[in-house]
């Protein structure tokens, strides 16, 4: 009987499942931003998870394969070539994991469906080097055991094999606090977590709305989904330019008119939401245009006038090699980072493409792949220069035919050291072994604010507190830079080193700059300073210490 | 050049002069190096510095033709200073005395160690193929704290030395065949100093070997002391960098010589 109502999961509802899904959590991506459990700046997990979501569907919104193993395969290569962060990795593997499982097939049961939920996390626990649990991997793996438990009965059907995973992905969300440590501290529930529910959820309503239709139509076909239709994706044509969003506040607002219009004006357009509320996101050269054009439609919400910039992101070529002439090693080097100042001087030590990128702004794996490719040596060594950066950094080994060594880099301090020992008179392998051997030797000092109450580390910390992290762990808060980098430069033990690098990042004042100098030496007076100019933003100060 | 050989060896020194604005010094006769480096650190311009004349040449030639036949003359690289040409000119208006003018493709220290082959060879042509054959085997390993110096000499460009960065680094540079190459860049000297020493090792065995330094006496030694202990039965004299080679190269800058065997 149910399965006559509802034949199985084909390509088309696949397909207008994954919109739904797209449509759902770009409505709720700030909500998942939000769930920040470190009080450094880096809240961006809904962002990457929808940007990568965004990848994976534009690969298959052309698409009208009859097969769902058609439509899942597009949606994994699309996922892994816009992967973004922790999670969009994580999710570009759940994608994959759910491909294979339905290979060669046309259309999946509700046991079939079930099959690709639980297969689908196990590959994203095998991408992992060391699984945690309490995250969206935990999640996975609960929505895949729910959905398996659904569809072992006999009048099981596709809608509740995917409310089963659903709920089974919100009572594991609610549980990981009780699972790790750092989310208990923060009071928070794991972002990576809760976006794959939201994104279950998306699934769970664009398939209710097919079944009502379904029944509406009486076992006839259904038209696309209104949640389907609402979306439109673009693909980066001329370069990402500024990333631009906000929220349109109206009545009887016209979403296919407002996307044609901002398309005009840019790319990976996304317009969706309601006749009272459309959301708007767009990578455009012109956001003064985008924002006066939504203007003339509304009332605007949350434009995100700070992302515009961080958003940014340009594969920035060559032209910065310091040696001139080809390398005799016929080694390339590529880095990520971002901010005016450290691009130079990433490009002044001889990094031959730059990806701009870093905290809060994470590049895709595409982003990477692109400027790996357009270096002229087919091997190249890959510096991510942020944890947050290194797995979807990882991602690229497997999609480019060069000879690519990711080191893993894990702030600016680090890539420095690494470029600094890369030789271009010296084989690969030994160039590797040298950065890898630098990267580790040197000792990174983050500082910023809190951008919440938190605890975390045993320490309590306010919003905007000074914070303070070495090597990328927070260790002491306060009110003042000196303060805090002097207690982390004594717990490092800083006299037995010799030269602290200061790079400045854009939200430090000159008075800021010259206090915390004389507040250094005042301290650790046998330290030489260097001051240089990074324009990070968010860390008004990275020390290097070595 | 070590002083005790300059006496025990019989070597007449010819010095390059060193210009701070229109004052001229000769490198080491009329200001030291102590001198030199207590103005170098209070000089708002960077001094210049330059080839002795041919004149000086003749001068020098001149003297020595009184009661000898000939003389090997030995220089610094060709492709760094005008110093060789000078001589040669110079060597030109001295009648009946023969001068061997010698391109030592390389600077400071493994000059010396030349002029001491010479020294211990019995006659001239065995002083110049001696001298000769071991232009190729000098290397000089230099350690500059910073390479405004030489860059602003125009001797080693940013590129060069690969580093064409802001960054502050340490570039580690090897001279030989009267080239300057980078070896390496470093962020400090506590790093720098063993990575030198590590390539000097590699380069080995050598004939003569020794450390130079520009104001940074205690590293010298320290360098010199650590070398003595692996290789017993050099020398391994400790030198002063001079005023003219300060000029290029900058204060606490540290030189590893030697010739290879």
């Amino acid at each position: 009987m149910s399965e006559n109502r509802f034949p199985g999961v084909d390509g088309p509802l696949f397909k207008r499942a994954l919109l739904g899904s797209l449509s759902w959590l770009s409505a709720n991506h700030e909500e998942v931003n939000r769930l920040n459990v470190f009080p450094v700046p880096d809240g961006d997990t809904g962002t990457n998870m929808l940007l990568t979501l965004q990848s994976a569907v534009e690969d298959i919104k052309e698409s009208n394969a009859a097969e769902v193993s058609k439509i899942a395969k597009l949606a994994s290569h699309g996922s892994l070539m816009g992967a973004r962060g922790n999670s969009g990795v994580i999710l570009s593997q759940i994608f994959r994991g759910f491909a294979r499982a339905v290979e060669g097939k046309s259309s999946l049961s509700p046991a079939e469906l079930a099959t690709a939920f639980e297969e689908a996390a196990n590959a994203a626990y095998r991408a992992v080097n060391k699984p945690t649990e309490g995250t969206i991997l935990t999640v996975a793996r609960e929505a895949g055991r729910s959905a398996a438990a659904a569809a072992s009965g006999p009048d099981s059907t596709v809608p509740a094999v995917i409310a089963a995973a659903a709920a089974g992905a919100r009572a594991a969300v609610l549980k990981t606090p009780s699972q790790l440590q750092i989310l208990r501290d923060a009071g928070v529930v794991d972002a990576g977590g809760f976006g794959l529910q939201i994104i279950l959820e998306g699934m769970l309503k664009t398939v209710e709305e097919s079944e009502s239709s379904l029944a509406a139509l009486a076992a006839s076909r259904p038209v696309a989904s209104p949640a389907a239709s609402q979306v439109a994706v673009e693909l980066p044509e001329g370069g990402w330019g500024y990333c631009t969003e906000f929220l349109i506040e109206g009545s009887n607002l016209d979403l296919d008119r407002i996307k044609n219009q901002i398309e005009a004006l840019g790319n990976s357009v996304l317009v969706v939401g309601e006749p009272e509320l459309v959301k708007v996101h767009v990578h455009t050269d012109e956001p003064t245009r985008v924002i006066t054009l939504a203007g003339g439609y509304g009332k605007l919400l949350k434009l995100n006038v700070g992302d515009m910039s961080t958003q940014h992101r340009r594969i920035l070529e060559g032209a910065g090699q310091a040696a001139g002439a080809p390398r005799s090693n016929g080694v390339g080097l590529v880095a990520v980072v971002a901010g005016k100042g450290l691009v130079e001087i990433f490009r002044g030590l001889g990094v031959d493409a730059i990806v701009e990128g870093g905290q809060t702004m994470n590049p895709s794996t595409q982003d990477m792949l692109t400027a790996i490719e357009s270096v002229p040596y087919d091997e190249v060594v890959l510096l991510p220069n942020n944890k947050n950066v290194i797995l979807a950094a990882k991602q690229v080994l497997g999609l480019t035919k060069k000879n690519l060594h990711v080191i893993e880099t894990h702030s600016v301090p680090q890539g420095v050291a690494a470029v600094v020992a890369f030789r271009g008179d010296r084989p690969g392998a030994d160039n590797i072994a040298a950065m890898k051997a630098e990267a580790e030797r040197v000792q990174t000092i983050e500082v910023t604010h809190a951008v919440r109450d938190t605890r975390s580390n045993g320490l309590k910390v306010k919003k905007g507190d000074v914070i303070g992290l070495i090597n990328d762990k927070l260790e002491f808060a306060g009110t003042d830079y000196g303060e805090v980098v002097n207690k982390a430069l004594s717990k490092l033990g800083a006299d037995s080193y010799e030269l602290i690098t200061v790079y400045r990042g854009e939200g430090a004042s000159d008075d800021e700059l010259q206090k915390l100098e004389s507040d250094i030496r005042s301290i650790h007076p046998s330290l030489e300073i260097e001051v240089q100019q990074g324009g990070q933003q968010h860390y008004p100060f990275i020390l290097s210490v070595e | 050049m070590p002083e005790a050989w300059r006496q025990r060896y019989d070597i007449e020194v010819v010095p390059l002069k060193v210009l701070f604005g229109e004052e001229t010094f000769r490198d080491g006769v009329d200001m030291n190096n102590e001198e030199f480096f207590a103005r170098l650190a209070t000089s708002t311009k960077l001094p210049t510095t330059s080839a002795p004349s041919p004149g000086d040449f003749a001068e020098m030639y001149t003297r020595l033709a009184k009661d000898h036949d000939g003389c090997i003359s030995i220089h610094i690289a060709r492709s760094l200073s005008a110093t060789a040409e000078a001589a040669r000119i110079g060597a030109q208006s001295v009648e009946g005395f023969r001068v061997e003018v010698i391109d030592s493709e390389t600077v400071s220290m493994p000059m010396a160690f030349l002029c001491r082959v010479a020294a211990e060879s019995a006659t001239l042509d065995q002083a110049t193929g001696a001298v000769g054959d071991r232009i190729r085997n000098c290397r000089v390993l230099a350690l500059l704290d910073t390479l405004r110096y030489v860059e602003m000499g125009g001797r080693v460009s940013r590129a060069q030395a690969m580093i064409g960065t802001m960054l502050d680094l340490k570039p580690l540079l090897l001279m030989v065949d009267g080239e300057i190459k980078s070896l390496d860049r470093v962020r400090t000297r506590s790093r720098a100093i063993p990575r030198m020493v590590e390539f000097f090792q590699k380069d080995s065995p050598v004939e003569h070997v020794g450390v130079v330094h520009a104001q940074a006496a205690d590293e010298a030694e320290q360098i010199a002391a650590g070398l003595r202990g692996k290789l017993p039965g050099l020398e391994v004299p400790v030198g002063q960098i001079g005023c003219v080679l300060g000029t290029h190269v900058g204060p606490k800058a540290l030189g590893l010589v030697y010739i290879k065997k």
